[in-house]
């Protein structure tokens, strides 16, 4: 025999051919049939196996539809993060509102009180409860007074106190809204002087209601009365009573020992002339001392108790029903769209920020698979 | 009545053109495919299942193929590359099988003796060459592949895959003639 080290490449291959291995028929057939079918799938090693089940369901490449709800899935969630983040973000402005009323109100800092009395601006060196205190409207910070120099220091100061606020709620709204109010009055022992209520339905509604807060309790109140609704505006004014309350107090004493004189100077006269008159001055002058402690009581009270407006308000000027104050036109429809597209696009960058690190550790991932899977299939053959 | 007797196909009957290409690729390529891997594995069972599986594999990528990196028949032989190289694999990590015994189904009924001894030499030397070596023939013989097929599978360069090529055949005529 011709050893193959001699045979020509011809008569090799020929050889080799010869060799050829050729499937069954009845495996040539059921390939077929396969093949008919579209190749549905069948057990396999691979379904024994979670991992190559799932790199197997990952690269059939009919799944890649799945990209689509998927998709769509990330889609959704960032529109309900969205949607959750620009509610937030109003209700952070909201609770700016808020949080601006009771820091108007329970730390008022304003320097000067823009109807209180011109001294009181220099004046002013009390405890934090009787500064000034001053906000025009709802949503504006009280920008913070430096602080008084000598405040601790301070001698005591009458200062009587009053507030304004007019407050937004939705058509219909406004007696839960009076009814909120005086339960908050009662909340702070305070006293309802006088209260007027107009309502309708559809038409403009509001309460009005005049009242009388202890003056130490004026900032929780305040604050209670800017959480019934959205503040519209809110006025706040200080008025510094010391010096008449000083003064008034010094003419009573003064009048009060002028009545002593001049009782010791009636138990001294001799005669019904003189008796007379002593009487006669004494009685002007208890007259006189009266009227004092009258204002000086009227001073007592406007620096304990201070006068609160609480206006509610409905209609065309207020709210509409969940939304804020104001109308809602094309500008500000397009002032939303914006701030929801500027959430949304943030949301977006944050997620994709979060996902990038994922992403790519993944894709390091399938490469670094990739080239194991290579190189092991390679080592398979030595 | 108007096209008597003529069934037209509507377009939605009718199989999708990537389906009726790898009809046609299928058609041309079972059989060889089926050859290369039995001749790589040397093993009928694995080689049929592995050949199932490399067709089904491709026939669920079909739609990703892309002609631009290759023919479709260097395509599908990668993938049966893959899948017979993942039963080597296995083979490795599990019991080695043992070379299954010559089918006697395809021994020629009329044969001289001296063609049996050189067939029985030749099937002999495959089974002591590596298999790197035995895929290059098998490749070549066994499938019918151009070199420039071989190189597209193997992923090297067409002269490459000729001078592994020329390497193994020297390999495995020497393994015949120590086989005589």
């Amino acid at each position: 025999m011709k050893p193959f080290s001699e045979m020509g490449e011809a008569e090799l291959a020929a050889a080799l051919h010869s060799l050829r291995p050729e499937p069954r028929p009845a495996f040539a057939a059921e390939l077929d049939e396969r093949l008919a079918a579209g190749f549905p799938r069948r057990a396999s090693r691979t379904a024994r196996n979670p991992f190559a089940r799932l790199l197997a369901w990952i690269g059939d490449g009919s799944r890649w539809h799945l990209l689509i709800p998927a998709g769509g899935a990330a889609l959704a969630a960032i529109a309900v993060a969205t949607v959750v983040l620009a509610g937030s973000n109003g209700s952070e402005s909201a609770l700016q509102i808020d949080s601006a009323g009771t820091a108007g109100s329970a730390a008022p800092t304003g320097p000067k009180s823009a109807e209180g009395s011109g001294t009181y601006g220099a004046n002013a060196k009390s405890a934090p409860n009787r500064q000034p205190m001053e906000s025009s409207a709802a949503g504006t910070t009280i920008a913070p007074a430096p602080a008084a120099p000598a405040a601790a220091a301070a001698p005591h100061r009458d200062v009587e106190r009053g507030a304004d606020i007019v407050i937004g709620t939705p058509p219909g709204e406004v007696a839960t809204a009076s009814s909120k109010v005086f339960e908050a009055v009662h909340a702070y022992n305070g006293v309802v002087v006088s209260s007027s209520t107009r309502d309708g339905r559809g038409t403009h509604a509001e309460a009005t209601f005049e009242l009388l807060i202890p003056s130490g309790k004026l900032g929780d109140a305040m604050a209670a009365f800017s959480q019934i609704g959205e503040v519209l505006s809110r006025h706040q004014t200080t008025t510094d009573i010391t010096a008449p309350t000083v003064s008034t107090r010094e003419r009573l004493q003064d009048s009060q020992a002028r009545i002593d004189s001049l009782l010791a100077q009636l138990a001294t006269t001799t005669t019904e002339a003189e008796r007379e008159v002593v009487e006669a001055e004494l009685r002007a002058e208890r007259g006189h001392a009266a009227r004092l402690k009258a204002n000086l009581s009227n001073l007592n009270s406007r620096a304990s108790l201070s006068r609160v407006t609480v206006r509610i308000e409905s209609g065309s000027g207020a709210l509409a029903p969940g939304g804020s104050s104001g109308g809602w036109g094309v500008g500000k429809a397009l002032g939303d769209a914006g701030h929801l597209l500027s959430v949304a696009a943030g949301v977006t960058i944050v997620g994709l920020a979060a996902l990038a690190p994922l992403l790519l550790l993944a894709l390091l991932a399938w490469l670094a698979g990739r080239a194991w899977t290579r190189r092991a299939r390679e080592r398979a053959l030595t | 009545m108007s096209q008597a007797g003529v069934l037209v196909a509507t377009p939605t009957e009718q199989p999708p053109e990537a389906d009726l290409t790898f009809d046609d690729l299928y058609r041309s390529s079972r059989d060889d495919v089926y050859a290369y891997v039995a001749g790589l594995l040397r093993d009928q069972a694995a080689a049929e299942e592995v050949t199932a599986a490399a067709f089904e594999r491709a026939y669920r990528k079909r739609s990703r193929f892309d002609r631009r990196r290759g023919e479709p028949r260097a395509w599908l032989f990668g993938i049966a590359r893959n899948a017979a190289l993942d039963e080597l694999r296995r083979r490795g990590r599990q019991a080695e099988l043992a070379a299954e015994p010559e089918d006697l189904a395809s021994v020629p009924a009329v044969e001289s003796a001296e063609q049996s001894e050189r067939r029985l030499a030749l099937n002999a030397a495959l089974a002591t060459l590596a298999p790197r070596d035995r895929e290059l023939i098998a490749l070549k013989f066994f499938a019918g592949l151009a070199n420039a097929e071989i190189a597209t599978v193997l992923g090297i360069t067409e002269s490459n895959a000729g001078t592994r090529l020329h390497r193994a055949v020297t390999k495995l005529r020497e393994a015949c003639d120590e086989a005589i």
